[in-house]
């Protein structure tokens, strides 16, 4: 076992050096970089601008460019950004816990609901009940996330039972350490309930098919002849073999983590990773940019390892080949 | 010896086809009876009735089933779970997707014991009935596919006798397996028979092997069982057309070098059944009232046969 | 057309989906006849108006067999507050006169599908600049609806080149391929989507704009696909009758695309309307963060971007949100036509 986790991990080291560098072509590649657009204000001389470049290593080529920040990160320096003039990984820091807790938040929420939704639905398979719930999916999945926010938007900004935008009240700096908590979990409902709300379609759909084809395989037909009651058919066979694709799945969403909130956290307002990116990239803010994908490529390599070895330790199948 | 089971005209379909069309026999004690027929005549369907385990379009729409003299049709699910596994055991054609790939064999078969039992026991009881089945202790631990084709049957039907039931239905159990290992299942079953006070109803569409391992044959075509008899007699003297033609086909009945004959035509879809006797599309002695009737039981000797060439029936 | 008899028998709301698709994309063809007013037409005097009423009973009561509207004055600038002036109607007529404009940039005319000719039709209600939403919407679908279909057909062709090399030829090539989908497919999508985005400069003409939104899309689409059409071909390779044409001597382009390609086309055509709500929903988002198409032509994407962190806009004016739900609808047409058709072309299910 650990040698194949040793292994994966191995696998996985050229994919994230092909993909760094791949973007840190694409960023270097465009017209322009963060430096042009200091050019226009006056006040900041060529030659400020030129030392500056210097500093960042900006006049070499961009491989030179690249291995430069390689062997930076290697030391767990992602260097400064260009715009907030604060080391990356100092802004990261408290961005991306608010995304991570965001995230967490809502792909609990969502499996919790999806999964027996699931179940019932394949339970209750071409009767009405069923009929019901997979077209309220189908509306789930084919709402834009952030159409979703903006409705929900409209309906707070009407009915405003909760705050809307930032994570903390302005009262806060009184508060308890639990009325700051219960303060941040205000502010995170509503961004979190519109991840959940448009995540729990497709999830309740996967998870209905494959409790459907559970119980419609072989092995539960020998488990009935074998006079084994349906609920502890259900519960028992169908359900191991019915979560055992899911949790590919999990690990995939696990992985998207970093850039799956982030449209809707730009929406809601919520300070997250998304806003970051999206200012970091309309800024040039290369070393930004870089460490945010650089994250959520090591994201994705955890989210797919664990998603196996979970696999591993449920599925005998897999564990010992 | 008595009857355990005894089935009386059962009829199993639902409004738009009928599967099954006025089923009857019994099996006795310790007896083993072959269902013969092609593919998609009824044959897994029959087993499936028995047991109260039809797919969810089809139903039992008249007859009756009883079961060591209690009538099963009138029980509720919750009774027959009682029956399930405990009075009946049921193996199948392919154990590799009929085991469940995730649990183990030990717990397989180990969730099928009907007494509560302390867990050392019931494990004591598992390995017993392994080893009996020809399987070493380890196979306990093991999940199905760290086993072959022929382990798995055996594992399989370990899973079905742990209640030791007095009435085994086997389902084709043989077909996927190479020879040399059905003929293993095939004597382990024969030799069940001599432990345990059981009864089997074996599916194939072998009749050569229902000959060897059978006491009756029941040839079965289109939903209607065709021919019930002893298994020498009905194998050495065939009296429905159809199995006389199922017989001509057998390899073994020709000389090297000779061509061997096959059944024209097809077997008929449940969708559009003729109106008279289902064989007589491909029946070369068929008569006007073939096409019109469906033929009754005739009883001949201790054979009964469904075709109006037997009785007075041919003349009118 | 046997697939279409079959999906009106076997699931009627994909059935139905498909017309409601037609009927969309017919709205954005004759986008230049059906819409009252040029998308860049701004009523000063009638900024956040509120979408207008259709009546055939006036105030008295009185029935009028053709439908009329009544005029809406700003009564409030700062509130934003409309009143309805009860005392005049203006009538709809059919084929109206009004500007000149080119219908699909070919025919011109004056004349148009509806209008009046006093007062003023705002089906939609207006934005801030006083613009028409109800023909924006209708200019809008041409982009949000086209970039879906040349997006997928991009990636499509994408995909099966580069899975159809991958899975039929394997070894390195396979190798060095999947590797490269690997890599593409590590991007978390939405940051990858923006990164491309700020290679070029934001001041693009529309068009440019346009074949830039649809050149990233399919970067970001082409590796998932090129994935499992790389499995497809895998398994098909080793079906019995690609072998026996080999046997046959038959050279390889032949059996690409004589035995390959047709066997992959049902699932292509499900997969490719599946596929079309990801690539809408890309515009959208990009518009709708300033950075796909600009103003003042209409996208439905970009048709929503004052709504983001204007709480004033979004609760007072909510009709502005109606962008948003045809940009739904469209996806979820999509969504059931593609089920639907999967089901269909399931040979099981026949």
């Amino acid at each position: 076992m650990k040698r194949y986790i040793l292994n994966r991990l191995f696998q996985f080291i050229p994919l994230l050096i092909g993909m760094t560098f791949i973007s840190f072509l694409i960023i270097q590649l465009s017209p322009g970089d963060y430096f042009t657009q200091l050019k226009m204000n006056p006040e900041i001389s060529p030659e400020t601008i030129e030392k500056m470049r210097k500093v960042f290593g900006l006049d070499k080529n961009i491989v030179v460019q690249y291995f430069y920040w390689l062997k930076n990160v290697f030391t767990f320096n992602l260097g400064v950004s260009f715009s907030y003039h604060v080391p990356v990984s100092y802004l990261i820091k408290i961005r991306l816990k608010n995304t991570i807790s965001l995230s967490i938040f809502s792909i609990f929420l969502t499996w919790i609901i999806s999964i027996p939704l699931g179940i019932y639905g394949a339970i209750k398979n071409k009767r009405w009940e069923e009929k019901i719930l997979s077209f309220i999916a189908y509306i789930g999945i084919s709402i834009p996330s952030f159409f979703l926010a903006m409705l929900f938007i409209f309906f707070i900004s009407k009915t405003a039972i909760l705050p809307l935008g930032g994570t903390t009240s302005i009262f806060y700096k009184g508060a308890t350490p639990f009325e700051r908590f219960i303060d941040y979990l205000k502010h995170l409902l509503v961004p979190g309930l519109i991840l959940t709300l448009s995540g729990i379609g497709s999830l309740y759909r996967l998870m209905k098919n494959n409790f459907l084809e559970a119980i419609n395989s072989p092995y539960i037909f020998t488990a009935y002849a074998k006079g084994i009651p349906t609920w502890k058919i259900y519960f028992k066979h169908a359900l191991r073999n019915a979560i055992n694709p899911m949790i590919t799945i999990f690990g995939y969403e696990l992985s998207g983590i970093l850039s799956g909130a982030g449209l809707v956290e730009i929406i809601t307002g919520w300070p997250g990773m998304g806003r970051l990116v999206l200012e970091g990239v309309l800024s040039f803010d290369l070393y930004l940019v870089m460490a945010s994908l650089l994250i959520g490529g090591i994201l994705l390599i955890l989210g797919n390892l664990f998603a196996d070895i979970l696999l591993a330790l449920v599925d005998p199948r897999v564990r010992f080949k | 010896m008595g009857k355990i089971l005894e089935i009386k005209n059962v009829v199993v379909g639902n409004e738009e086809i009928k599967i099954l069309r006025d089923i009857s026999f019994e099996v006795e004690e310790r007896e083993i009876i072959s269902i013969v027929g092609e593919s998609g005549c009824g044959k897994s369907i029959t087993l499936r009735t028995i047991i109260k385990l039809l797919p969810q379009n089809l139903n039992i729409l008249s007859g009756k089933i009883f079961f060591e003299g209690l009538e099963i049709t009138k029980l509720k699910e919750k009774e027959m779970q009682n029956i399930r596994g405990k009075k009946i055991g049921m193996i199948f054609q392919e154990p590799s997707s009929f085991l469940n790939p995730l649990f183990t064999i030990g717990n397989q078969i180990e969730e099928g014991i009907n007494e509560k039992v302390e867990k050392d026991k019931k494990k004591e009881r598992v390995i017993k009935i392994l080893e009996e089945m020809g399987l070493s202790y380890n196979v306990y631990y093991q999940y199905p596919h760290q086993l072959s084709g022929g382990m798995q049957q055996r594992a399989m039907i370990a899973m079905a006798l742990i209640n030791n039931p007095v009435l085994l239905l086997a389902d084709e159990p043989t077909t996927a397996l190479d020879v040399t290992t059905a003929f293993g299942i095939i004597s382990l079953l024969k030799n069940l028979i001599l432990i345990h006070n059981l009864s089997i109803i074996f599916v194939t569409h072998d009749i050569s092997l229902a000959k060897y391992l059978s006491d009756r044959i029941f040839v079965m075509y289109a939903g209607i069982i065709v021919e019930k008899g002893p298994s020498i007699e009905v194998y050495n003297s065939p009296l429905h057309p159809y199995t006389q033609k199922l017989i001509n086909c057998l390899p073994e009945k020709y000389n090297k070098g000779e061509k061997i004959k096959t059944i024209e035509g097809e077997v008929p879809s449940f969708k559009n059944l003729p109106l008279g006797c289902p064989f007589s599309p491909r029946c070369e002695i068929k008569n006007k009232i073939c096409e019109k009737r469906i033929p009754p039981e005739i009883k001949i000797g201790n054979r009964i046969v469904r075709c109006f060439k037997y009785g007075n029936f041919m003349e009118s | 057309m046997n697939i279409f008899v079959r999906l009106r028998k076997r699931n009627f709301i994909s059935y139905i989906s498909l017309y409601i698709i037609i009927f969309l994309y017919s709205l954005a063809i004759l986008a230049d006849f059906i819409s009252p007013y040029p998308y860049n037409k701004q009523f000063r005097d009638t900024p956040l108006c509120p979408p207008t009423k259709i009546n055939f009973f006036d105030k008295n009561g009185k029935f009028h067999l053709r439908p009329f509207v009544y005029e809406y004055k700003l009564v409030n600038p700062s509130l934003n507050k409309y009143e309805i002036d009860r005392n005049k109607i203006c009538p709809i007529y059919f084929f109206v006169k009004g500007e000149r404009r080119k219908i699909l940039g070919l025919f011109p005319s004056r004349r148009y599908l509806f209008g009046v000719k006093e007062g003023k039709i705002f089906l939609f209600g207006t934005d801030m600049h006083g613009r028409d939403i109800f023909s924006r919407v209708l200019y809008g679908a041409r982009i949000s609806l086209s970039i879906g279909i040349i997006g997928v057909l991009i990636s499509f062709f994408l995909g099966f080149l580069i899975g159809g090399i991958s899975g039929y030829f394997g070894g390195k090539i396979d190798n060095v391929l999947m590797r490269l989908v690997e890599i593409f497919m590590m991007f978390p999508s939405f940051y990858l989507m923006l990164a491309l985005r700020a290679v070029f400069p934001l001041n693009l003409s529309s068009f440019q704009v346009y074949l830039l939104i649809v050149i990233i899309l399919s970067l970001i689409g082409w590796a998932g696909l090129a994935r499992i059409i790389r499995g497809m071909v895998l398994s098909i390779k080793e079906e019995e009758y690609v072998l026996s044409a080999k046997a046959l001597g038959i050279p390889t382009f032949r059996i690409i695309f004589r035995h390959i390609i047709p066997n992959t086309f049902s699932y292509s055509i499900t997969a490719i309307t599946l596929s079309i709500p990801g690539y809408i929903l890309g515009e959208s988002t990009l518009s709708l963060l300033g950075l796909g198409i600009q103003e003042p032509y209409p996208s439905w994407g970009n048709m929503l971007s004052v709504c983001i962190g204007n709480l004033r806009i979004l609760s007072n004016a909510p009709w502005m949100l109606i962008p948003g739900f045809f940009i739904f609808l469209t996806i979820i047409c999509f969504n059931f036509l593609g089920d639907g058709l999967r089901d269909v072309c399931d040979p099981k299910n026949w």
